[in-house]
């Protein structure tokens, strides 16, 4: 009995082993290696190729110059800005939408849902490109706008101005991911309790005190979900950016990951590129620990 | 009653408005394609006028770029979402149904793989394939692609398969099945819904996949939707007209998928972001 139960435990082993084995070696090669291999080029003064030894050994120097560089502070500062952007004004119309559109059985709500969403799934870099039709400087929306309203021929050009060109991105982002965080405010409005919401609207209440006492604190783990998922996305923002000009014009547009491409891929400067990519990997990681301690914590 | 009426329809009217808003844009595209080169100039936003299918013809008609990229992105795609649901599913049954110890260990390793993007590896990774000889291959973007989706997908499955009953499992192996048996007359038949939902998140994160095609393919030959629509705007910078028509049929196939499908399609996106 008891060597059959062995033999068992030596066969459930093996089927473990070979079930596991395909998926373990990809994620450790092709994405765990790799993490940490960053991590280490970071301190080295390294073009990704030769040996990195003791002379191009660079310790923190590539951070220290980050941090020195004006463009890797644009950069720094337009993830900031879509991240504040996003939470003032992007999440707040998510959820007016989801009002609109997610409860009850309004007519066409189900159609309206999905062109709402759509933007989601549009590949980014095909939704940069249509917005740069649409930015166009000799016949798009904003010159047509400026000639019907004003009544000038000036050409609007948002994106070839450093000090409009990321707004005019933000919008684009803005509507490129709108519905998917209203989505996530049509599942979470399911669980809004009905008989709560009755009982408030017979005690006399509003509608905007419904709305902030009542569906709003039976959403929180929802909202928090959509926060957490609209500052991590932020970090990482690339494909739009890349696609309306690429960091420009003159890096006013660089993000994080566009300063990683145009400072460490395309100069071959591995070190440095990686020192930024080990930057990005810590500002989400410190967001995750301190939102989970302090915000999601606090809920339980 | 009358109020709650009135209510209901400047909500219909409002909602309304958003949504021509937020599809004009796809609109605007939709209809570009149709419109002559003087029309794209002249009145960017408004109704083909007259129509023309000319512009359509001469890039379907055209041997290469179109029907390649749709190919390459058909090829990678498809490749990556095999790999990703094999090996995922192989996996998550071994952390689900084989008792085991280092179990937990095991799935949470693969499922700190969420805290990693693919932007803070892309570097290493680009000297890693460029070691295995795969950068300029298609394989490259599909290994790479498939391990960045495995953690996911593992953590979606086992969720799930950690639901079936145990019962299940020992009522088949007392009539004699094996594990394997076991896999594939009740797992996989229960877990279509899940794996539905696991194919759709790879499938939109692959086809849309654009920094790392960017970086590991070199070669028009191999260059996949986004790739060659980043090129083609650049070649065809004044001739919006084709742009237009270009990415309206890149994004036909899309478009059919997602309203056929809506609701798995927008169900399993957002399953795949809470459970995330």
């Amino acid at each position: 009995m008891i060597s059959k139960r062995k033999a068992g435990a030596t066969q459930n082993l093996i089927m473990f082993v070979l079930f596991i084995a395909p998926a373990l070696i990809l994620f450790s090669v092709f994405v765990v290696a790799p993490v940490f291999q960053g991590a280490f080029y970071s301190l080295f003064n390294w073009k990704g190729a030769g040996p990195l030894n003791r002379e191009n050994f660079a310790g923190i120097e590539n951070f220290t110059r980050l941090f020195a560089d004006k463009y890797f502070k644009t950069a720094l500062w337009n993830n900031m800005k879509v991240i504040i952007f996003s939470l003032i004004f992007q999440l707040p119309a998510a959820f007016i939408f989801a009002l609109l559109i997610g409860r009850g059985k309004t007519r066409g709500s189900v159609l309206f849902r999905s062109l709402y969403f759509f933007p989601y799934i549009l590949t980014e870099i095909i939704a940069g490109v249509i917005w740069k039709f649409i930015y166009n400087p000799q016949f798009g929306l904003m010159t047509q706008l400026a000639s019907f309203f004003a009544d000038t021929k000036r050409e609007i050009a948002l994106l070839a101005d450093p000090s409009t060109a990321f707004n005019a991105i933000f919008v684009v982002l803005f509507w490129k991911y709108i519905g998917f965080h209203m989505i996530l405010y049509i599942a979470g409005l399911q669980n809004v309790p009905t008989e709560l919401e009755d009982a408030a609207v017979i005690d006399g209440a509003n509608r905007l005190q419904v709305i902030r006492n009542v569906i709003i604190p039976s959403m929180k783990g929802v909202i928090s979900i959509s926060i957490f998922l609209s500052v991590t996305g932020a970090f990482n923002v690339f494909d739009v950016v890349w696609a309306m000009g690429q960091g420009g014009p003159v890096h006013s547009t660089e993000t994080l990951v566009t300063y990683l491409y145009n400072f460490g891929y395309k100069r071959f400067a591995f070190g440095y590129g990686s020192a930024v990519a080990i930057v990005i990997f810590l500002l989400c990681l410190a967001f995750n620990f301190l939102y989970q301690k302090y915000i999601v914590g606090e809920e339980n | 009653m009358v109020t709650k009426k009135r209510y209901e329809v400047i909500r219909f009217i409002l909602s309304a408005i958003i949504a021509f808003i937020m599809f004009y844009p796809i609109l605007t595209v939709l209809m570009g394609g149709f419109k002559e080169k003087g029309q794209i100039f002249s009145d960017p936003f408004g109704i083909p006028n007259p129509p023309t299918l000319q512009t359509f013809g001469e890039i379907l008609g055209a041997t290469g770029t179109y029907w390649t990229l749709i190919f390459n992105s058909v090829y990678i795609t498809g490749a990556t979402i095999a790999i990703v649901i094999v090996f995922a599913m192989l996996a998550s049954a071994a952390l689900s149904r084989i008792r085991i110890r280092g179990q937990k260990a095991l799935f949470n390793f693969f499922i700190m793989g969420l805290l990693f993007p693919l932007t803070v590896a892309i570097l290493p990774l680009f000297l890693q394939l460029r070691s295995f000889g795969l950068i300029g291959s298609r394989w490259g973007v599909i290994l790479t692609q498939a391990a960045f989706n495995l953690p996911i997908s593992i953590f979606i499955l086992t969720g799930f398969f950690r639901q079936i009953p145990f019962e299940l499992q020992d009522a088949c192996s007392i009539d004699g099945g094996t594990i394997l048996t076991f896999f594939r007359k009740i797992m996989i038949p229960l877990s279509t819904p899940v794996l539905a939902t696991v194919t759709i998140i790879v499938f939109v994160a692959s086809w849309n996949q654009f920094m790392l095609p960017l970086l590991v393919l070199s070669d028009t030959s191999h260059f996949t939707i986004p790739l060659g629509v980043m090129q083609y705007q650049g070649q065809y910078a004044s001739g919006w007209n084709q742009i237009m028509a270009f990415i309206t049929l890149s994004i036909l196939p899309v478009i059919i998928f997602y309203f056929a499908l809506q609701r798995y399609v927008i169900d399993g996106l957002t399953a795949g972001a809470v459970k995330g």
